[in-house]
């Protein structure tokens, strides 16, 4: 029950972002993509980490193909990404993509991870 | 120390609305502690030109006040906040408001890692609140939450 609430927050939340976004660009990949609940569910799964096809599958149980077609939407929208590893294809979500719909919420990343960067050579410094 | 080779890397969590971000510091905690609790901060929270920390003055314990003050893209701005857990070298705790904006605090959370060579340093800033556009005043602060966004970002690696 957790999980499932969750998911809908997760959901509306990215939904939200998206639609703050379109008023400033069209983002008519990434609405397709959002629209299926499926697609949002799997979105919301690669956020706890990234995993191959097969898991997704039974993760969702559903059919192979089925996933790949929809990581395949995922992937055109950039939502998610693919690695090759070996013979294994990895999806992950793609951050930069998501962080690009919540511009909000970037600032603050980008100000943490220049900042983390500086400390770093700050301290390191000889 | 030459197995410190980790990067920052911060990660935004779209769902919970925070900041995750990790970065591996060949020296102590205890030398890492005293950079996030003092004046050393306007030489890290700064982007020269862009974001500029100027000041920042704090009374070091729980329930003790901070405050930053400095020059984002040529305009002032104030952040201020106050120690909620102080535990060196371990664990600091701290609201993080910005002066005058209607939005509750957000919450930064340092966690100090002794690993082998030095320690591991992780951010967690938390309830970062979303502008309300419903309200007049949310549609106001949305242009200057998109500044600040606008501002930070350009803090690219």
């Amino acid at each position: 029950m957790t999980e499932l609430r969750f998911l809908t927050a997760g959901r509306f939340y990215v939904i939200n972002r998206l639609r703050m976004m379109s008023r400033v660009q069209a983002k008519t990949d990434a609405f397709r993509a959002i629209a299926d609940p499926t697609r949002r569910a799997i979105l919301d799964r690669l956020r706890a980490g990234p995993a191959n096809a097969g898991t997704l599958a039974s993760d969702f149980q559903s059919s192979r193909p089925a996933v790949s077609r929809h990581l395949r939407v995922l992937r055109e929208a950039r939502l998610v990404v693919e690695t090759r590893i070996g013979r294994e294809r990895v999806y992950a979500v793609n951050p930069v993509s998501l962080q690009s719909v919540a511009g909000w919420l970037e600032g603050y990343r980008a100000f943490w991870q220049a900042s983390l960067t500086k400390l770093k050579r700050n301290l390191e410094a000889k | 120390m030459s197995e410190i080779k980790t990067g920052a890397r911060a990660v935004a969590d779209l769902v919970d609305g925070c900041i995750v971000a990790c970065v591996e510091l060949a020296t102590s905690p205890e030398r890492v502690f005293l950079v996030l609790a003092s004046p050393e901060i306007i030489d890290w929270w700064v982007n020269p030109g862009v974001f500029d920390t100027r000041e920042w003055t704090a009374d070091v314990r729980v329930g003790g006040q901070w405050r930053a003050s400095g020059i984002a893209r040529g305009l002032p701005y104030a952040l201020e906040g106050k120690f909620l857990e102080v535990d060196p070298p371990r664990r600091l705790v701290q609201t993080w408001h910005m002066v005058g904006a209607p939005s509750t605090p957000s919450t930064v959370t340092y966690l100090l890692e002794p690993i082998t060579g030095g320690t591991r340093l992780t951010v967690h800033h938390s309830g970062i609140a979303e502008p309300d556009q419903r309200s007049n005043i949310g549609a106001g602060w949305r242009t200057s939450f998109d500044r600040l966004s606008e501002i930070l970002s350009t803090h690219r690696e």
